[in-house]
């Protein structure tokens, strides 16, 4: 207790170097702090983007048909899947969907398109595929009076073809039997749009889809969203060990995975921040170190009859120690009380962007930052050791005064 | 023996003057064996891959080289879905959608009905002897033909070796080699059965070496040869989109 009393008022000795000493800690902290706090909004934002959009939180395929797909790697084992999936309070929703390439046909215009087939009820559970409707209305599985199935047409598509509602749009594949797949179907709505991911998708209902690719009732991929997506990637570990034993053929995959490209991208764009968030801490401790350096060679005398009076030199190290964590301490519950309301406003309002950023049929419109405890306690932890380690050099080198030595100087 | 050795010296050369025309002949007449002039086939398609088993019924009809004509006929949901060759071209016609449409030269390559056949196989099979160089080695009981392209022939293939059975004259098998000597596929005939008062082997299997399980049959269930119902006209647009 005395040497944090001691410490204490030790910083209150020189009042105008402490403040400026924890000014600039408080400074460096809310900087760090404020740029990751915008660096992780930023990218949840866009990993939201796309896990929203199409990948969801974790995707279920057999074998490598993430990386390698083919038409006759489906999942069959469906109710077992669906089962381990509504078993785990952490999944909110799931898809199930089918994939294929195909040509499409219109009445005199051709293109190659993806055919996607989608349970109509559950997809908009894990996207935003109904919002992405941009002219008619989400379809159902139903066909129309001729026995027609509905399919829903990427906007890039549709130009391509000068499609309309209510055309005919002929697909041609390769059905899971080696046969031809060929079916007329009936534009009900178009999505999104020319910059769309699935600009040149054709989505199906998951039953026609099945029944033009002969697939009969399985399906290629599960997409599910979890209720906290920063835990994507434990979740996606728990549901493959539930499947492991009966299905071991199926692959779990998080999002990381699947956009694995996208997934390096960003974590090397977050070292670059650390990288720039580490040398604004390093520039503001330096400044520290001077301020501690000069406040003991300053006390050279006082420390001088300090260890005549028998304090051990652990004790002055410990001392030196105390005064600047508790004033980094301080400094960082500055810091912290000042920051908090800016990144909370960040995180709940953002910078509304003069132009909205439109990612695939979903607009953009705020710059927003994250307020999570990792935003919050990373920076401080990464502070407190900075300063807890710069205090060491001038401890020591208190400790190593000799009493004759330092009564003899001024 | 001055006799003996001019006998002996116009045997070899009739015989080096039979193997060279042979080569030529003997695949002209074991080309001959599946069309005739004009047939009309009943065809039993098997595609085997690990994923699945597919059978296919079919009729094909052809005339010459040039013309061919396949329709599908079982299974119901594919019923209907016919291939036109004419010349170097071929058209699929599907009922389902109405549309006939051109096989690109760019899915030449492509699998024809899902099957190892290729596009090409059905167009081109029949040019054998024009666009390649012959040479013939005999064995006791086979003749095995070498065909390697001529030099302005457009082909995937390095080298074809062609053997045929001496006695009956019928096709054993076909090996295909790429540009670089691999082994790429191998057709094989076998079965022999008299159709329409000919012998020739109702079976063919399409085996491609790169992809493990995979392999084609096809089963001649019937040939009539030289029907009167096979006609020019039977090769047109209007038949390949006609309801039968």
């Amino acid at each position: 207790m005395l040497a944090i009393k001691l410490a204490y008022r030790n910083i209150l000795r020189q009042r105008r170097r402490s403040l400026l000493t924890g000014l600039s800690m408080a400074g460096g902290y809310m900087l760090f702090t404020f740029s990751l706090s915008l660096l992780e909004g930023s990218w949840t934002g866009v990993v939201d983007i796309f896990t929203l959009d199409h990948t969801g939180h974790v995707q279920i395929h057999k074998d490598d048909y993430a990386k390698r797909p083919k038409m006759h790697k489906t999942i069959q084992a469906r109710p077992q899947v669906e089962a381990a999936l509504e078993g785990n309070e952490e999944v909110t929703a799931y898809a199930p969907r089918v994939y294929a390439a195909a040509l499409a046909y219109s009445a005199d215009k051709t293109s190659p398109a993806k055919v996607i087939g989608i349970d109509p009820k559950l997809e908009p559970g894990v996207t935003r595929i109904r919002q992405k409707v941009s002219q008619g209305s989400f379809f159902d599985s139903a066909p129309n009076a001729d026995g027609y199935f509905k399919a829903m047409v990427g906007r890039g598509l549709a130009n391509i073809l000068k499609l309309k509602l209510g055309d005919e749009l002929v697909l041609i594949s390769s059905g899971a039997d080696g046969s031809i797949a060929n079916d007329i179907f009936i534009v009900h709505a178009i999505i999104g749009n020319k910059t769309s991911f699935d600009r040149q998708a054709v989505y199906l209902p998951l039953t026609a889809a099945q029944t033009f690719l002969t697939t009969g009732t399985d399906v290629h991929e599960y997409a599910f969203l979890v209720e906290d997506k920063h835990d994507n990637e434990a979740i996606a570990a728990t549901i493959a060990a539930t499947l492991q034993t009966d299905l071991p053929s199926l692959t779990v995959s998080p999002w990381q995975v699947v956009e694995a490209t996208f997934y390096r991208t960003m974590q090397s764009d977050k070292q670059g921040n650390y990288f720039m968030s580490g040398l604004i801490v390093f520039i503001v401790f330096v400044g520290v170190l001077n301020a501690v350096l000069m406040s003991v060679l300053e006390r050279t005398r006082e420390f001088g009859v300090l260890r005549a009076i028998g304090s051990r030199p652990y004790q002055l190290i410990r001392m030196i120690f105390l005064e600047t964590t508790m004033l980094a301490v301080i400094s960082i519950a500055i810091g912290l009380a000042l920051v908090l309301p800016v990144i909370a406003w960040f995180t709940y309002t953002g910078i509304e962007m003069p132009q909205p950023i439109d990612m695939g049929g979903v607009d953009f419109t705020h710059m927003k930052g994250e307020l999570s405890l990792y935003v919050l306690l990373l920076p401080m932890a990464f502070m407190l050791g900075t300063a807890a380690l710069i205090s060491l050099p001038p401890g020591v080198r208190a400790a190593r005064i000799l009493p004759r030595d330092a009564l003899g100087s001024h | 023996m001055r006799l003996m050795a001019v006998a002996l010296l116009m045997l070899g050369v009739s015989v080096a003057a039979a193997g060279s025309k042979s080569a030529r002949s003997i695949i002209d007449e074991v080309e001959q064996l599946y069309r005739g002039a004009a047939s009309e086939a009943a065809i039993t398609m098997v595609v085997e891959t690990p994923q699945y088993q597919r059978t296919l019924k079919m009729s094909g009809l052809s005339l010459g080289r040039e013309l061919g004509l396949f329709r599908i006929l079982a299974p119901k949901k594919d019923r209907g879905i016919a291939t036109l060759k004419r010349e170097t071209e071929m058209w699929n016609y599907f009922p389902k959608i109405n549309k006939v449409i051109k096989v690109p030269p760019s899915m030449m390559m492509g699998s024809w009905m899902g099957s190892d056949f290729t596009n090409d196989d059905l167009v081109k099979e029949t040019q054998l002897i024009d666009e390649y160089q012959l040479s013939m080695t005999e064995s006791d009981t086979d003749y095995l033909i070498t065909l390697t392209p001529k030099e302005d022939t457009v082909t995937l293939w390095g080298k074809i070796d062609y053997r045929v059975s001496k006695s009956p004259l019928l096709p054993v098998s076909q090996t295909f080699y790429d540009d670089k000597g691999v082994k790429v596929r191998i057709m094989t005939f076998s079965e022999p059965k008299e159709f329409d008062g000919r012998l020739m082997p109702s079976v063919v299997e399409m085996t491609p070496l790169g992809k493990k399980g995979h392999r084609t049959l096809v089963i001649y269930d019937s040939i009539a040869f030289e029907p009167p119902s096979v006609t020019k006209d039977t090769f047109t647009m209007r038949n390949l989109k006609a309801r039968f």
